[in-house]
């Protein structure tokens, strides 16, 4: 690729960001971020869940059309409407979970779309497993061309994938949290490759976690922050505490300031936790809860929080561990059963786990405890309303009738209902998996004032939250879970963004023990 | 505060691989082991089963079954259903029928009529399901019942006799090619173009596609739409061709003609071993599957078993072969919903 070492020398970028601003609904995802990545270079993009940088990748590649802004590539203005567009101008992105067909074999996931054809405008399938076989070879994946993709590691799905990329002039190639899943010896491999492809003139866009990945292998790094552009600058310059510290560099806000808790009387033990293993998920997960504490869980996104969460609910049971629930020695078989001893889990996705959307307030928070208002099998609409109003009046939940349904609710009235579900079942145990995720400031105070309160009444809380000042502003306790295991554990007192930061992202330097 | 640190590598699990993959490739040929397996046991129990004649029975029972099983398996493919299938073949045969009772003389360009038909109903599901955004089942559930009121409107409680029909187009269906009857060689040819059709033609492999994973084929560029809006073009057009030779088959034409035949051939479909989740199966297996329905049939006659065993077999044959695709299914789904599945800690 003789141009490109000319670009190189010219110091065009290959590809150049401007004010790119996008917005979902009230939410902000993207503020004006510009930055360039130039040619054959590795350009770390790091920053926290929710910082913006699956969205700015959906920007480049045309899933999302940007607000304002726009893209150069090669210094020509771009604006891709679909995937297939950016493709087909060199820009392809590579994502963790796999885009490929499952019952169809790598070298058709490779040409799907793209075939090679004969005579009459068939699929040659002799040239297109040869042409397969050479692009496998000339990266050196022993993988099978005619073998099924359907069962395939990770780590394998996405080689299909950089080759797909790669077998079409890919310029710009993007790769989302690559190594998130890999073992260290696939990841070492996969490093080669995108070294070979940077010597070839290829830019990669490295999104990742590990920051000692990003050291190592960056040539650039730029840091995104609630959806702004933090800084661009050379790796070298950069050490992974510099890049921590850049990363949460947000001064906290004291939106909610929990007052200290008097920890010097030892309320009793709500739930216990011992080497809880989901096999496959996590493993070896240990802790306590007492009452009126509220123990917060941090990790990454897809450090298997929620699962830790759902095992304990009993949606997916435990492969191994013990459960002490009110001191009672629990199997936890299912969410039935785990509701009727007194625990709640109020789900990430509310919408879609947590309530039936197109029935009213009062049906919703009803539901879970139905059968206690209900005589002789028949439902009592007073009691119904009058436990409904209360909870209504308790959470603040702002709705014109509580006969709405609750699509029609704002996100915040929505999570307060949800709320409003589980607290009428009076649980000791609370489990809130990212409680103000996507809901506005200031119902975020309010939700920060419910648990806050509910804890205050003696119940115990598991906060799972990405929100790192939410879980330093409410938690008693930190935990921090990465990859599956519990790398950590602070104190109020000794958590700080930063090294809760550090626990939830440098498992890896353990791996490659 | 207290650090705990992993003892040893978490690594990335790849048992199962073997089996999802292995599964996948090993449904046609399990399927052909069944028909071997009922052939041998049918050939023990009944001293007719195993002639030269049975055996031309059976092929020329399956014949038209093969041809509207390759039609629902192409929509099946998509990760789609056809139930209107049998409502299809009813129509497109009932209409054609009536049209050649009125034009006597008419030569067998008559089939094109068939075959319009066929296409037009395929449409009609195609845009339902594929703009419209219904689910498939529903669709065509619908249109099920819509082709089968239009066929009975059309009618007007009439039926076409045999003795309406053009000679050429009974004894047509009757006649033997170098000793083997023309339905088959009907058939046969329609097997290999689809499977041609499936295996070499771009569209043919977008089918598989879109029916495999429909989220990637937008990734891919692929236009899942008209890929699915074509697959019941495709539907249809066979269905009016084996409603046409339904027709000719049983000479006399009612407006419940082929009806029952979308489960039928839904059974041959799955039988055959193509996935009811979609992107995975071929077209001999397909056939296989029809010859194995008509195998059994065949064979309970002979052993002279009730008609309801049929059912209950068929019945039990379709719940297995999807509670096997949904097994393997759930092997390729753990890594695909993008799961990340950890090992054991060494």
């Amino acid at each position: 690729m003789e141009f490109d070492r000319e670009r190189i020398q010219i110091g065009l970028p290959r590809l150049s960001l401007h004010d790119i601003k996008k917005s979902f609904g009230a939410v902000c995802a993207l503020e004006g971020v510009s930055f360039d990545v130039q040619a054959a270079h590795i350009h770390a993009l790091v920053g926290e869940n929710g910082a913006g940088k699956s969205t700015l990748v959906k920007v480049i590649t045309g899933l999302e059309q940007p607000d304002t802004g726009h893209v150069r590539l090669d210094g020509v203005p771009c604006r891709f409407r679909t995937p297939m567009e950016a493709r087909a101008a060199g820009v392809t992105a590579v994502y963790q979970d796999p885009k490929l067909f499952p019952h169809l074999d790598v070298a058709e996931n490779i040409f799907m779309g793209i075939y090679p054809t004969s005579r009459f405008g068939m699929v040659d399938r002799r040239a297109m497993y040869a042409e397969a076989e050479r692009l496998l070879t000339e990266l050196g994946m022993p993988l099978d061309p005619r073998s099924l993709i359907a069962g395939f590691s990770v780590a394998e799905l996405q080689f299909v994938e950089i080759v797909r990329a790669i077998s079409t002039e890919v310029k710009v190639l993007i790769l989302d949290e690559p190594t998130a899943a890999l073992t260290p010896s696939e990841a070492d491999r996969l490093f080669q490759i995108v070294r070979q492809l940077r010597e070839g003139g290829t830019s990669i866009i490295l999104i990742s976690h590990r920051l000692e990945e990003i050291t190592e292998m960056a040539d650039t790094v730029t840091v995104l922050r609630d959806g702004s552009h933090i800084t661009t600058q050379p790796a070298s310059s950069l050490s992974e505490e510099g890049i921590v510290q850049l990363m949460v560099g947000r001064s906290l806000q004291t939106f909610f300031a929990r007052a200290d808790k008097d920890t010097s009387k030892v309320q009793e033990e709500r739930l216990r936790v011992e080497n809880l293993c989901q096999q496959g998920v996590f493993e070896n997960v240990s802790f306590e809860v007492h009452a009126g504490e509220i123990v917060g869980m941090a990790g990454l996104v897809g450090a298997g929080r929620s699962e830790i969460a759902q095992t304990l609910f009993g949606i997916t049971p435990p492969t191994a561990g013990r459960v002490v629930l009110n001191g009672q020695e629990v199997t936890v078989k299912n969410p039935h059963q785990m509701l009727g001893l007194g625990m709640a889990y109020l789900p990430e996705d509310r919408d879609g786990q947590g309530l039936v959307t197109a029935l009213s307030i009062t049906t919703n928070i009803t539901l879970p405890v139905v059968s206690d208002l209900a005589r002789l099998g028949m439902l009592q609409p007073q009691r119904e309303n009058a436990l409904a109003q209360q909870m209504a009046t308790d959470l603040e939940i702002k709705a014109g009738s509580l006969e709405q349904a609750v699509a029609s609710l704002s996100g915040g009235n929505r999570q307060k209902t949800a709320f409003a579900k589980w607290l009428a079942t009076k649980p000791s145990v609370l489990i809130l998996d990212e409680p103000t995720h996507g809901i506005d400031v200031g119902t975020k105070v309010q939700v920060h004032r419910i648990i806050t309160q509910l804890a205050e009444q003696g119940l115990s809380v598991l906060l799972i939250s990405s929100d790192l000042p939410e879980i330093l502003a409410m938690s008693d306790r930190i935990l921090v879970i990465s990859e599956g295991l519990q790398v950590a554990e602070f104190s109020r007192h000794e958590a700080t963004q930063e090294n809760i930061m550090f626990a939830a992202s440098n498992i890896s330097k353990a791996h490659k023990l | 505060m207290s650090t705990t640190t992993a003892n040893g590598a978490v690594r990335s699990q790849t048992g199962g691989r073997n089996l999802a993959n292995l599964a996948l490739r090993l449904r046609v040929t399990g399927v052909l082991v069944f028909l071997i397996l009922l052939c041998i046991f049918f050939s023990l129990t009944t001293s007719t089963f195993f002639q030269a004649q049975n055996a031309r029975i059976i092929a020329f029972n399956a014949a038209i079954l093969v041809i509207a099983a390759c039609a629902e398996a192409i929509v099946v493919l998509t990760r789609n259903l056809d139930l209107s299938i049998g409502a299809t073949m009813g129509l497109a045969g009932y209409v054609t029928a009536d049209f050649a009772a009125r034009n006597p003389g008419i030569g067998p360009e008559l089939v094109i009529l068939a075959l319009v038909l066929g296409a037009l109903l395929g449409l009609v599901n195609g845009l339902l399901v594929s703009y419209g955004k219904l689910p498939s089942i529903i669709a065509t559930l619908g249109t099920m019942s819509v082709y089968r009121g239009i066929t009975y409107i059309y009618a007007r409680g009439q039926q076409v006799t045999a003795t309406q029909l053009p000679p050429w187009m009974l004894k047509g269906v009757d006649a033997m090619v170098f000793g083997i009857p023309s339905l088959v060689l009907v058939a046969v040819f329609t097997v290999a173009l689809v499977a041609f059709f499936l295996h070499y033609a771009p569209l043919g492999r977008t089918i598989y596609a879109v029916g495999s994973n429909p989220a990637a084929g937008h990734f891919y560029g692929l236009r899942t739409d008209r890929i699915v809006l074509f697959a019941y073009v495709f539907c249809g057009t066979l269905a009016g061709l084996a409603g046409f030779l339904y027709a000719a088959r049983v000479g006399t034409v009612t407006v419940i003609l082929a009806s029952g035949w979308e489960m039928t051939a839904l059974a041959a479909v799955v039988i055959g071993g193509v996935s009811i989740l979609g992107g995975s199966g071929n077209i001999v297996g397909v056939a296989i599957g029809a010859l194995v329905l008509a195998t059994i049939d065949n064979g309970l006659v002979l052993m002279g078993m009730p008609e309801f065993w049929r059912m209950f077999i068929q019945g039990t044959a379709i719940v297995l072969a999807v509670t096997v695709d949904s097994l393997i299914e759930g092997r390729i789904q753990a890594i695909f919903k993008g799961k990340r599945r950890l090992g054991q800690q060494q």
